[in-house]
């Protein structure tokens, strides 16, 4: 009988998730891919030959893939050598250094890109700075096309790298390398031979992580590309939807969709192989540290001026555009004013943005930690059969670029089937989070369950809990942490989301990143500025308490 | 007969903690040399000092006439320029290269000519009993082919001495016998002196010709086995090496060949004189298992005790037994099988004597 009603309360749970898992990942996803292929209610390959036959359209996807190629080999270079330097060496400040490098990850790319237009822009303060020191009519750079893209691409998605590499070399046994000395290897051979061979497949999973990450983001390309007509995909699909072109926009979808898919492929072979290379474990011995010596502060005084360059510089000129007069004034203290914080901060729409994102953002951030911490529990240690397929599919939008998710969204919600219409209304913004970020619940509560030994429940149906008991007195309790951590980080994200949201917004339903790109887009940086420094501070303590709880946990 | 390596004073500290106390040893030549001790005794730290991988803080080491460190006139000669060969007791064979890669490495470094690896590496593999596997990757090997691949790069370069850090200790029971035969082969037939770093006692006792026993830092006692075993000379070596029974008693006279002592609720013991009897009158009586005889009377060294626990072992059979609140073990062959609960006369046939009060000092003298 208790058997028989054991059975029948996980079957509940695994109906309704796989319900939920269907209508907000799948059915959007199917949307997309049959509605690139019909044109007027038949079948045809029309919209993709819209795509190839109109060069603005394929330039753009070309676009995409070099100038995220390009964006990715400048974040595996400054991100591996970061990691590099602070696990292998004696540099000294680790911890403040380590918490500065992945500082970008908590600075919305948007933010980064309007930072770098107003520090390396025709007006921006290093573009004045160079001018009144050179005495040259213009700078010898320009921030808006291919370039600028490249390296603000580059300086915010590097940390992918720094702690996948960073992670590798931690957990890398450190006898492995001292085999090689006791082989007669000097230092160099041994990086050369042994540590750079063992580390290639964190380097590549990391490069592949900022890869799909490229070719996801929107902001940067669209503060810093739009202006002077250079287009990536998501930026085109952005355009097609304002004219609208709604069977081009799913086409090139598509084609995103295409390109991830081939990251995510080849990322899953590296993650393979990286299984051949599990190591026994023995006695755990501190990896050899290179004396720096001389050089120990010069290594350090680099590395903090990098990452000041790369974190603080552009916040900073947020601030300043924020409090300035007008765009591109001289920097004086006298004419400091609050007025654009007083503009847009009393303005219907930033309060609506705010408020919106403020609600949204809480409310996906707990109905996806229930969901994902549910369906880990079925996959992971009910071994429910169909809960891993679940995950599988619910672990797909981590790699979608949010584009996608965002055509998907209008084709399922415009005027689907059955249930309500919800474009138009702040509710689709609710489902298309759902989607976008349930990945992240799903990698956090399975990773916490994972690390639960099944020893640890017997011990507790063994000493007499029931498996409700088991549940409350032990699962749920060493679970927590890893659902906190999901709770903050999809909150942490949802709240400044903009790819998905620029797509799918409509009027009275703004959010606070949609609002601040608008503001920046149609002229008014002051005020974008002004609503970015607004925000920033929530968004810096969210990110510092993801940083505590995985500090925390990995410290169990 | 030349020395292999030379340790004279090392010391070495981690913070506050100070792991290796100024020991001083010295390995002859060919010699299979152990040093043994529980966990956190300092012989690994001893080992990676000697092997470079530690920078010692005071003292010398010399490898082959060699000095390859020495804190006062400042040397330390890097770990990749010392003739050493080294095996992991975690094996570290490096997952990225199959087993001829991983065995020739150490020849590659020395430039050796491909037709020179070939031979060498062949001829270790050979030896080994791995010629067929030079193709495969580490992840397709079995944890005792690990074990032999990273004997094999050890022993490649024909280093002076070879290091091994508790290499068989992730190995089954059953294939760490085996290993420790396949070693000690190996040594006769290269003629290859190794240090070994064990905290297996019965490893160590096996395998070496002789064995630094350590504790906190310092060496107790540097003998054959036979000598360790026999004659230990510390309560701590009497303790780590073979098990013993500990009996409270007093000394009552001390002759030219024997002792008499009473012990344990008044029987009293005529024993053969240890080499080392204490001035105290108050005594501790340390007796091996296998000096004590059960159910059997040795003349004027009786004790009554009772059978409380009884352990078959399949050779052997192990017993506990209660003897005026002592507790004593006994091991007999499986003939004569003595029930639980039984009241027995149990032999002494020789014993050694400590003093009780610097009895809990392990470094007091035992024999």
């Amino acid at each position: 009988m208790t058997a028989l009603r054991r059975l029948d309360s996980r079957l509940v749970f695994f109906v309704l998730i796989a319900a939920f898992v269907l209508v907000i990942v799948v059915y959007p996803l199917v949307q997309v891919f049959l509605r690139s292929l019909l044109v007027d209610g038949s079948w045809s390959l029309r919209n993709y030959e819209a795509v190839f036959g109109r060069p603005r359209n394929y330039i753009a996807l070309w676009n995409s893939v070099w100038v995220s190629l390009a964006a990715t080999a400048l974040a595996t270079v400054i991100g591996t050598l970061a990691a590099f330097v602070v696990q292998r060496t004696d540099v000294p400040l680790k911890t403040l250094l380590r918490f500065m490098l992945i500082l970008p990850f908590a600075i919305p790319p948007l933010f980064a890109a309007m930072g770098w237009v107003q520090l390396a822009g025709p007006v921006g303060l290093l573009t004045q700075a160079w001018k009144s020191l050179t005495g040259a009519a213009t700078a010898p750079w320009t921030i808006y096309g291919a370039g600028g893209i490249i390296f603000v691409l580059g300086i915010t998605k590097y940390p992918f790298v720094f702690i996948t590499v960073a992670g590798a070399l931690q957990r890398m046994d450190a006898s492995l390398e001292e085999a090689a000395r006791t082989s007669g290897a000097g230092t160099g051979r041994i990086m050369r031979d042994i540590t750079l061979p063992l580390v290639r497949p964190a380097i590549l999973g990391g490069a592949l992580l900022a890869f799909v990450s490229c070719i996801d983001n929107f902001g940067i390309p669209a503060v810093l590309g739009l202006r002077v007509q250079f287009q990536v995909l998501t930026t085109r699909i952005y355009e097609a939807l304002t004219i609208p072109d709604l069977p081009l926009a799913t086409a090139m979808s598509m084609l995103l969709v295409v390109l991830a898919g081939i990251a995510v492929w080849l990322l899953g072979k590296f993650e393979g192989r990286r299984g051949e290379h599990a190591i026994i474990g023995g006695k755990s011995i501190r990896p050899h540290i290179i004396r720096l010596r001389g050089a120990r502060p010069w290594v350090a005084l680099a590395l903090f001026a990098a990452a000041i360059v790369i974190v603080v510089l552009p916040v900073f000129a947020l601030l300043v555009t924020a409090i300035q007069p007008y765009y591109g004034a001289p920097l004086n203290p006298e004419t400091i004013t609050m007025r654009n914080f007083e503009a847009v901060l009393n303005s219907s729409a930033a309060q609506r943005g705010i408020r919106n994102s403020l609600t949204l953002a809480p409310i996906a951030a707990t109905i996806l930690v229930i969901v994902t911490a549910l369906l880990a529990y079925l996959n992971v240690k009910a071994k429910v059969r169909g809960a891993k397929l679940l995950d599988g599919i619910g672990m797909v939008p981590f790699a979608l670029p949010g584009s996608v998710i965002g055509v998907g969204m209008i084709l399922a919600w415009s005027n689907p089937p059955i249930g309500p219409t919800l474009y138009g209304t702040l509710w689709i913004l609710l489902v298309a989070y759902l989607m976008r970020y349930m990945a992240y619940g799903l990698r956090s509560c399975r990773a916490s369950l994972m690390q639960i030994h099944d020893s640890l429940e017997e011990a507790a149906s063994t000493s007499g809990a029931s498996r409700l008991r088991t549940m409350r007195d032990v699962t749920l309790p060493l679970m927590r942490p890893g659902m906190i951590a999901a709770w903050v980080l999809i909150f942490m994200s949802a709240y400044h989301e903009l790819t998905v949201s620029a797509l799918i917004w409509s009027a009275r339903n703004e959010t606070v990143g949609v609002w601040i790109f608008v503001m920046q887009d149609s002229g008014f940086p002051g005020r974008a500025s002004a609503l970015a420094i607004a925000i920033l501070p929530i968004i810096l303590i969210m990110f510092m308490i993801t940083q505590w709880l995985s500090a925390d946990r990995s410290a169990i | 007969m030349g020395v292999t390596i030379q340790v004279e004073g090392l010391t070495k500290r981690f913070g506050s903690m100070t792991a290796v106390d100024g020991i001083s040893f010295a390995m002859e030549e060919h010699e299979f040399f152990s040093l043994v001790g529980p966990s956190g005794c300092g012989k690994t730290t001893t080992l990676r000092c000697v092997a470079g991988l530690e920078t010692a803080d005071e003292g010398r080491i010399g490898i082959k006439g060699t000095v390859v460190y020495a804190s006062a006139e400042r040397i330390d000669v890097p770990t990749h320029e010392r003739a050493i060969g080294m095996v992991f007791q975690n094996y570290a064979v490096w997952p990225h290269m199959n087993v001829f890669d991983n065995v020739a490495y150490p020849l590659r470094l020395k430039r050796a000519s491909r037709t020179e690896q070939q031979r060498r590496v062949g001829h270790v593999l050979e030896m080994l009993g791995m010629e067929a596997l030079a193709k495969r990757k580490p992840s397709q090997l079995s944890g005792g082919q690990q074990q032999r691949v990273a004997l094999g790069r050890a022993l490649v370069g024909e280093p002076d001495v070879l290091l091994l850090d508790e290499p068989l200790s992730n190995l089954d029971a059953k294939l760490r016998e085996h290993m420790r035969v396949e070693l000690k082969r190996i040594q006769r037939e290269t003629g290859i002196p190794i240090l070994y770093v064990t905290h297996d006692q019965l490893e160590a006792l096996a395998m070496s010709d002789r064995i630094a026993v350590m504790n906190e830092g310092s060496i107790h006692q540097v003998a054959s086995p036979i000598e360790i075993y026999e004659r230990p000379a510390t309560k701590f070596v009497l303790d780590f090496i073979g098990s013993v029974n500990y009996l409270p008693g007093e000394l009552l006279r001390v002759g030219v060949d024997t002792v008499d002592l009473r012990v344990a609720g008044g029987a009293t013991l005529t024993l053969p004189r240890p080499s080392f009897v204490p001035e105290a009158r108050e005594i501790l009586l340390a007796v091996r298992p296998e000096d004590l005889v059960l159910g059997e009377s040795v003349p004027g060294s009786d004790l009554r005790a009772r059978v409380e626990l009884r352990s078959f072992l399949g050779n052997l059979c192990e017993y506990r037994l209660r003897c005026q609140g002592h507790e004593l073990r006994v091991q007999t062959g499986k003939e004569e099988l003595v029930p639980e609960g039984t009241d027995v006369v149990v032999g002494v046939r020789r014993g050694y004597l400590l003093e009780r009060a610097a009895a809990q000092d392990a470094t007091a003298r035992a024999s």
